[in-house]
């Protein structure tokens, strides 16, 4: 019945070996909405992204349990590659690939699942994800030097660019302006605000600062050890915190 | 306080650097000697040193031919079988640790790695020489192929396990499988790391003699180039020659002993330059 729904989280647990990190997670998110996500560290954020579009698949010793909907489709019963395709995500270190040209970089996604009839296409998906990217004027005539000239934030807006190539029904974020300058992380929260807004994409976002949450989420959602200790609407949580947790973390006291 | 402490860095660095030295000397004394010894036999020679093959006991020429052209050949024919089981290997034990063929690979490829290589080269010999009735150049090669096999993989493993992570993750991120990453994200990323590996490869295949007794024969007086026939090698020349009751053929031995230094310190300076040029 998560139809509705964009993403659907209910009893997710995962253990690492006999460490278990997620304690039973569930929540429901609206399409087109952005959620931040926030815990200290080691809580379970990033578990909780990687379990979203089943990474998690790859840690040999994870085991997860619960269920996990994006837009109606069981996640867990779904074939991986499916689910990926339409689970896009960017990383805390920016990560284009290193022998890659900037254009091949944006465009390894649409190639993979073959997206693009024609060479013509391809350049129209890769021109219109690094304009979402608000990275397109910058590289626009350097589609076809290595990324590794690209300064830090621009690498990032390239990831960002690579991800939103597959039109990806959610994007899941961890930390993505953690190892920016802040002019970039403007930027990068910019463009995260406008694919939502403007191309309907449901965006997960893990972040450190509760500032950042303030600015461009509509939900939060806070971690404790494992736990979802409060999953609400932005303003009414950062206004009215249920838990005492939250707030303190809103008070920069966590 | 502060003085004595001066002085216990002075003479700490002092002792490195005396222990460094030490563990050169061989090197520099093997590479000084064999200088000294074999360059006037090249010198004298001329160009003949490479054109013609290995004279008779007595005589006053020399010639190495047969032995640079079956070294060459042997280098070139047991990358080639080599290389590409190493590189696969290298893949399935970084890429897939966990799989149970992984994981057989591993052991295998480490247990090779101690073998000493007179029991590859007679390992050869019965499965190889014996059925085809004679020794040859192709059972040579895939003697020393499997000599390096370890020394490759390991080489082309570390390159691979250097790359970071977080790129496999992006490329499993957009839904590739992870065989396509391997081959798609990480290989490329490492492939400097990749190609010295395959130059040490090269390297150690010119320089082993042990594998060669039982499987390569001695066709050292008239070339053959034939996989199939029997060949010669430098390291194997100066096996012989060296202990030759002879001094012009000891005067070869020398002579050989300059050219494979040369052969090598070429594959290492290669080696060295594609090291120094690695990406992030």
């Amino acid at each position: 019945m998560g139809g509705s729904y964009a993403l659907l989280v209910e009893g997710l647990k995962v253990w690492y070996g006999r460490r278990q990190v997620l304690r039973g997670i569930s929540f429901k998110l609206p399409p087109s909405s952005i959620l931040a996500v926030m815990g200290p560290s080691g809580s379970g954020k990033s578990t909780l992204l990687r379990a979203i579009n089943r990474l998690l698949d790859y840690v040999p010793d994870a085991r997860v349990e619960g269920r996990v909907e994006v837009f109606g489709l069981d996640v867990y019963r779904e074939n991986p590659y499916r689910v990926r395709r339409l689970v896009g995500m960017v990383f805390q270190t920016p990560n284009p690939f290193p022998h890659m040209s900037i254009y091949d970089n944006v465009a390894v996604g649409p190639r993979l699942h073959g997206l693009a009839k024609s060479r013509d296409e391809l350049d129209r998906i890769v021109e219109w994800a690094l304009k979402a990217a608000m990275l397109w004027d910058e590289v626009k005539d350097r589609l076809h030097e290595p990324p590794t000239k690209l300064s830090g934030g621009q690498q990032q807006r390239l990831s960002l660019a690579r991800a939103l190539a597959l039109k990806p029904s959610i994007l899941l974020l961890d930390e993505p302006t953690a190892n920016i300058d802040p002019t970039n992380a403007r930027r990068l929260e910019e463009s995260i605000r406008r694919v939502a807004v403007e191309d309907g994409v449901t965006v997960v976002m893990v972040t450190h600062t509760p500032q950042q949450a303030l600015r461009i989420s509509d939900y939060v959602a806070f971690i404790y050890e494992g736990k979802l200790v409060e999953f609400g609407r932005t303003r009414e949580v950062a206004l009215n915190p249920s838990h005492k947790l939250t707030a303190m973390y809103f008070r920069g006291e966590l | 306080m502060a003085e004595v402490r001066a002085l216990l860095d002075i003479l700490f660095k002092g002792c490195v650097l005396l222990i460094a030295f030490l563990a050169l000397v061989p090197v520099l004394h093997l590479t000084l000697a064999a200088i000294v010894n074999g360059g006037p036999v090249i010198a004298s020679a001329g160009l003949k040193f490479f054109t013609e093959v290995p004279p008779p006991p007595g005589n006053r020429t020399y010639g190495i031919l047969t032995s640079l052209i079956g070294t060459i050949e042997l280098a070139l024919l047991s990358t080639l079988v080599g290389v590409p089981i190493s590189f696969m290997a290298a893949v399935l034990v970084v890429e897939f640790p966990h799989s149970r063929l992984g994981r057989i690979v591993r052991l295998l490829s480490r247990t090779l790695l101690e073998l000493p290589t007179i029991l590859i080269g007679m390992f050869v010999f019965t499965i190889i020489v014996v059925p085809l009735g004679s020794p040859s150049i192709l059972a040579a090669s895939i003697a020393l192929a499997l000599v390096m096999l370890p020394y490759v993989t390991t080489y082309i493993e570390a390159a691979l396990s250097s790359v970071p992570r977080t790129y496999r993750e992006a490329g499993l991120a957009l839904g590739m499988t992870k065989a396509r990453v391997a081959f798609t994200i990480v290989v490329p990323i490492a492939v400097r790391g990749v190609v010295t590996g395959i130059l040490v490869g090269l390297a150690k295949a010119m320089g082993e003699t042990a594998p060669l007794l039982f499987t390569l024969g001695r066709a050292r007086t008239s070339l053959n180039v034939d996989p199939l026939g029997p060949g010669d090698a430098i390291p194997l020349l100066i096996y012989d020659y060296a202990q030759a009751p002879y001094e012009n053929l000891r005067e070869v031995a020398w002579g050989a002993t300059l050219v494979l230094i040369t052969l090598f310190l070429l594959v290492y300076v290669l080696a060295r330059l594609t090291i120094r040029g690695v990406r992030v």
